[in-house]
């Protein structure tokens, strides 16, 4: 296992995400691919989906978003690969990383703190080229003020 | 043709019902008497009942006209309010959002209470107060409390309040068979957004901003039935939205919902805006609820639930989660539209900002864009507040319509 290719794609990811090159984001990942966020609400004493697609949903969601209206402040995504570890018999990898989002507005430039979670992901190494096959945004924030469309 | 600075102060040429004075968004003292004679005097949602499931949960509650509550299911299963104050210091009884406790102890003093607010125990009582003051001087302040409409926990802390079947009087008609099932609440999460509270109540009470959602203009401004929805007006400044048939599958990756809702027909809608701040929002396979909570004139907390029927099988659940998600969740389509909406008004009405009028002029026989909705809130406001919408100062001398 090429742990430092591993480590690449998730940075990738986050670059790619950042600049809003969803063709490059998706290009990262298995046609198996399903992304979701989650959270826990203690109110309510429940664990929480706030969004779950496949890889087609993903597409879709990155044609649609142009048409909605959105903040267009620039999200900046920092991922600090915690733990790789790997199953060679199922060709794959579990990785867990650290994830801060911070938001800059765009009129002023002031950056502040966005989100905080993890990033739990799968890889299928695929041969020595992993590809993202599942990616878990388990958020530990919960309040993102008036929003955002674009997934972490 | 633009406007000078007196043609902008001018009165807007509509009756006096159909436009307010922008300062009602924004002046403190406006804001410290909507506290008084609104929030401590109205029915207010404080959680709902599945989040309180066993004896002893509890739940805490930033209550809108200021105190904050404890909501808990006593031993004998019936749930009461209190004030999250303990009678000796002052200090917060339960700081966590929810938990269990046979015993409410505060932390500072180890005073002690039950859940039907009696205090059961004060450390070292007769050393320290001998005959002078005792337990049964110590209860904690009780407010009222009803379970109703959809399981829902409403409170109001004004004592000499009508009953909450009063106060909803017919508003909630159209959904009650709806509700008559057990739900729960599947989704919970907040947001902080710098603007007034009423400007939140005003989104859920118009439809003519459809044209901000690309979501709902082509499932639903694009399809027939639209335009036949009508607003109704009830006493207490309620108002509901009449149902249509929304064509889901009209959004590019939607489809037409599959898990439908009791008593609703497939595909169908029901808004209920309930005075001064929560709206019933039932779409086809979602129920879902905003409650207002202002901490200030420009500053609101809005919660959002989403529920479904506690009978759900998994899979009926994970298709509800599925359809909130799509708009209504944190990253769905409509609810960021909609914030990013009363962001930029609470930007633009600041208070230094020289916005005079905000116009509620629209007439269209009470149908989906008519303005009436609004109008028929800020009715009930003025009566209220003693305070004209358009005139809360007293000092526009309007005689008559415009």
């Amino acid at each position: 296992m090429d742990r430092v290719a591993i480590e690449e794609l998730v940075y990738q990811s986050c670059l790619l995400l950042d600049d809003k090159d969803f063709k490059g984001y998706l290009d990262l990942c298995a046609p198996e691919f399903r992304y979701t966020i989650t959270a826990h609400s203690p109110e309510i004493r429940k664990d929480m989906i706030w969004l779950d697609h496949d890889r087609n949903g993903m597409q879709t969601l990155f044609t649609q978003l142009p048409r909605h209206n959105s903040d267009h402040s620039p999200l900046t995504r920092h991922a600090t690969v915690y733990k790789v570890q790997c199953d060679e018999a199922q060709q794959q990898a579990n990785v867990v990383s650290a994830l801060q989002v911070f938001k800059t507005n765009l009129d002023g430039g002031a950056t502040e703190l966005f989100a905080v979670g993890r990033y739990l992901d799968t890889f299928k190494l695929n041969g020595g080229k992993p590809l993202l096959a599942k990616r878990v945004v388990k958020l530990d924030t919960r309040m993102f003020g008036f929003g955002y469309h674009i997934p972490f | 043709m633009t406007k000078n600075a007196n043609q902008w102060q001018q009165l807007p040429k509509f009756p006096t019902s159909h436009f307010v004075d922008s300062r009602i968004y924004t002046d403190e003292q406006i804001f410290h008497e909507e506290r008084e004679k609104i929030f401590n005097k109205c029915w207010i949602i404080a959680c709902h009942e599945s989040e309180i499931p066993n004896a002893y949960d509890y739940r805490t509650f930033r209550h809108p006209g200021g105190t904050n509550l404890i909501v808990v299911r006593g031993e004998d299963m019936k749930v009461r309010s209190f004030y999250n104050i303990c009678p000796h210091r002052g200090n917060t009884l339960l700081y966590d959002p929810v938990g269990n406790a046979k015993r409410i102890t505060c932390i500072f003093h180890a005073w002690s209470f039950d859940t039907k607010g009696n205090c059961v125990d004060i450390t070292r009582e007769k050393e320290g107060f001998q005959n002078r003051f005792c337990k049964a001087d110590a209860g904690l302040r009780e407010v009222r409390t009803e379970i109703g409409f959809g399981g829902f926990v409403w409170v109001n802390t004004d004592d000499n309040a009508c009953t909450l079947k009063e106060y909803i009087g017919s508003a909630l008609d159209m959904l009650v068979p709806c509700m008559e099932e057990e739900l729960e609440v599947f989704h919970y999460h907040k947001a902080i957004v710098n603007t007034n509270y009423k400007l939140w109540h005003d989104t859920n009470s118009e439809f003519y901003h459809d044209y901000m959602h690309y979501f709902n203009r082509v499932t639903g401004m694009l399809q027939p039935g639209y335009f036949d929805r009508k607003y109704v007006g009830y006493p207490n400044g309620h108002a509901s939205v009449g149902s249509m048939t929304i064509k889901y599958d009209a959004y590019e990756g939607s489809k037409e919902r599959g898990v439908g809702w009791p008593n609703l027909s497939p595909g169908g809608w029901i808004l209920i805006d309930i005075f001064p701040g929560m709206t019933y929002n039932l779409r086809t396979s979602v129920l879902r609820m905003d409650t207002s909570i202002p901490l200030g004139p420009d500053k609101l907390i809005i919660e959002f639930r989403g529920l479904g029927l506690k009978r759900d099988t998994p899979q009926e659940r994970m298709q509800r989660i599925f359809d909130h998600n799509t708009i209504w969740g944190p990253f769905g389509r409509n609810l960021h539209e909609d914030l990013l909406g009363v962001h930029g008004q609470g930007r633009a009405m600041n208070r230094l900002s020289d916005q005079t009028w905000v116009i509620h002029g629209r007439e269209e026989n009470m149908t989906i864009h008519d303005e009436g909705g609004m109008r028929h809130f800020y009715a009930e406001w003025s009566r209220r507040m003693g305070r004209k919408a358009y005139d809360p100062y007293g000092e526009k001398l309007i005689s008559a319509a415009a």
